[in-house]
């Protein structure tokens, strides 16, 4: 008792290990709590456009922390029209429908246009030249089905925890999806 | 009158599925849609390796500190940790951001937390509890990086590493506020090593960055000590781990630890030769208790008053200031917010009622924000104010990162 009274040790250490309880108690409850509710819902993991919520608004282009987006033009081909005169190859008011930069909307040429039937064209995008800057997708709502739109390219983007679009996004278009859901396709 | 009845079908047609201006295609040439297919990595296989990679390298270098007491496998490690986390993986998912979606989930119901993320906040910690900062010590890139660079540890003055230490807690704080209520992940946004790793992005974090990875060969990890938050959590847990890394028994007092150690976590025998009356020490400690509340008060009640500043960082919060500016005097060309806020029919009323609940979030938040701030800071300065006599040298366990530099120098190591 004495030599215990005289021992600024077994103090410290009592105090120690009452922090050690408490910590732990705190740890585990912590860890019950969550991993139950990480189980109960789904989680969502990866970045994803909704293409219903889109406005086109370009900033996809300028805003990811990439040199260049991840974020790329898509292609829905059963929702197109196979038009000729596509609002989203074409800039508004062109002349003549040929494949000079001038009269195309696209500033990188990341459309390539085949001719299918008559009078029908079909659209790809070349995803290794698309910037994500959406004018073909705004191009496209405005003035045909909607074909043309904007999704995240899950093996392109980073996945930051907090996506840096999605933070200027004027639409809250940017929205986390489950794993099994990586892409909204409007094609399905 | 047939023909204007199509018309009208048409139009409303138009008007209902504006998606469908122009009909499907009838193609007569046996055209076959093209199958595109889009890519989505494996991401569930990455994720497994990380948490298993973060298991094991966290118990090799609990196994090499505590029980082999050497330093050489904890650098193999960093330099993995460097290699896989920082370079291969980017540096997502990360421990340190985890507090922010840990916090977010408190707070937030309709939040699912990815339980890697969980993981990765939570094992550390346990890791931590049991046998002291091993997550640091070269585990987390961040941490590691700098360990890698570093050359000389030149000593920082007690006094401005005690003030640069509030740092952690501040930033810590601020997180977690910004997380909670939705505004913004400040840990993401500010980590100045994420550039390094993706070898690209904000110029601005970069060059800081590289500004502290230059400090860090000449101090040890700025980062870590001065505001790395997840480590000011951390500390926290290795103040009372169970198994640690213990002066020597065999301790001969030579100093070459003290010098060694990066984090100045090694603290020499002191002698306190102030005399103090028993009733001077009561005094002292009522002191204490009646300023660390007011201080509590008074952080409180400025982050109260500034709540409504803070929740400008909020999205929505802005994008109010932007509609009411545009309801006074309306401008002919709208801003791209405007823009989609009025296309999705958003209200004055609707995004007021909105703003009005965020504040109110901001207002609780940061007065609960404001309290731990004085908290923090009212318990440096008792730290600072209070010395303790030391018989032989002390290792400071909130400090302490588990890097075992001081194994390589100490003459008596393994010895007892």
């Amino acid at each position: 008792m004495n030599e215990n009274k005289n021992n600024p040790i077994t103090r410290k250490k009592f105090l120690r290990i009452c922090g050690s309880v408490v910590a732990g108690a705190a740890v585990a409850s912590m860890a019950g709590v969550m991993v139950r509710k990480a189980l109960s819902g789904q989680a969502s993991y990866f970045w994803q456009i909704d293409p219903n919520k889109c406005t086109y608004c370009g900033r996809c282009e300028t805003d990811c922390v990439l040199p260049v987006s991840a974020v790329k033009c898509v292609h829905a081909n059963k929702v197109c029209g196979y038009c000729d005169l596509c609002g989203g190859y074409y800039r508004a008011n062109v002349k003549d429908l040929n494949t000079a930069a001038e009269n195309l909307r696209c500033p990188t040429g990341a459309i390539v246009r085949k001719y299918v039937e008559d009078p029908y064209f079909e659209y790809t995008i070349e995803e290794d030249l698309c910037t994500g800057c959406a004018k073909c997708a705004k191009g496209c709502n405005s003035f045909g089905n909607g074909s043309l739109y904007m999704q995240v390219k899950q093996d392109l983007c980073k996945n930051c925890n907090e996506c840096k679009i999605a933070k200027v996004c004027p639409s809250g278009a940017i929205q986390r999806v489950p794993m099994e859901k990586a892409y909204l396709l409007k094609d399905g | 009158m047939q023909k204007i009845l199509s018309i009208l079908t048409l139009l409303l047609l138009a008007a209902t599925a504006q998606a469908q201006r122009f009909p499907k295609p009838d193609f007569e040439s046996g055209y076959q849609y093209p199958q595109l297919q889009y890519a989505v990595p494996n991401e569930t296989l990455w994720v497994t390796v990380d948490l298993i990679l973060l298991v094991a390298l966290m118990s090799i270098v609990a196994y090499s500190v505590i029980k082999r007491k050497t330093r050489k496998p904890v650098f193999w490690v960093s330099v993995i940790s460097v290699a896989y986390f920082g370079f291969f993986r980017n540096g997502c998912v990360c421990s340190i951001g985890a507090i922010q979606n840990v916090a977010l989930a408190l707070v937030d119901n309709s939040y699912t937390i990815p339980l890697v993320v969980f993981l990765f906040f939570i094992l550390p910690i346990i890791f931590t509890l049991l046998f002291g900062r091993v997550f640091c010590a070269g585990v987390c890139p961040l941490g590691a990086l700098q360990e890698i660079v570093n050359v000389k540890s030149y000593r920082i003055s007690r006094s401005v590493a005690a003030v640069l230490g509030i740092i952690p807690w501040v930033y810590l704080i601020f997180a977690v506020l910004y997380a909670a209520t939705r505004s913004s992940f400040i840990i993401c946004r500010f980590d100045p090593f994420i550039g390094i790793f993706r070898l690209g992005g904000d110029i601005g974090m970069i060059i800081f960055g590289v500004l502290l990875l230059i400090a860090a060969v000449f101090t040890g990890r700025p980062f870590c000590r001065f505001i790395c938050p997840y480590g000011a959590l951390l500390s926290l847990f290795s103040r009372v781990s169970i198994w640690k890394i213990k002066m020597t028994l065999a301790c001969i007092n030579c100093e070459l630890c003290h010098n060694a150690c990066p984090v100045d976590a090694i603290k020499p025998a002191y002698e306190n030769k102030v005399k103090e009356s028993r009733l001077q020490g009561v005094k002292r400690i009522l002191l204490y208790l009646i300023v660390l509340p007011v201080m509590c008060v008074i952080g409180a009640l400025i982050m109260r008053t500034m709540s409504d500043a803070l929740s400008t960082a909020h999205r929505d919060v802005r994008l109010y200031e932007q509609v009411l500016q545009n309801e006074k005097a309306p401008q002919n060309v709208l801003s791209v917010d405007l823009e989609a806020f009025y296309g999705q029919g958003g209200t004055v009323a609707e995004i007021t009622e909105r703003v009005e609940k965020i504040q109110s979030d901001f207002k609780t938040y940061s007065t609960i924000a404001g309290t731990l701030m004085g908290l923090v800071i009212g318990l440096t300065l008792i730290g600072l104010s209070v010395k303790r006599t030391r018989k032989t040298y002390e290792i400071d366990d909130a400090r302490c990162v588990n890097c075992a530099k001081c194994f390589n120098y100490c003459p008596q190591n393994r010895k007892v």
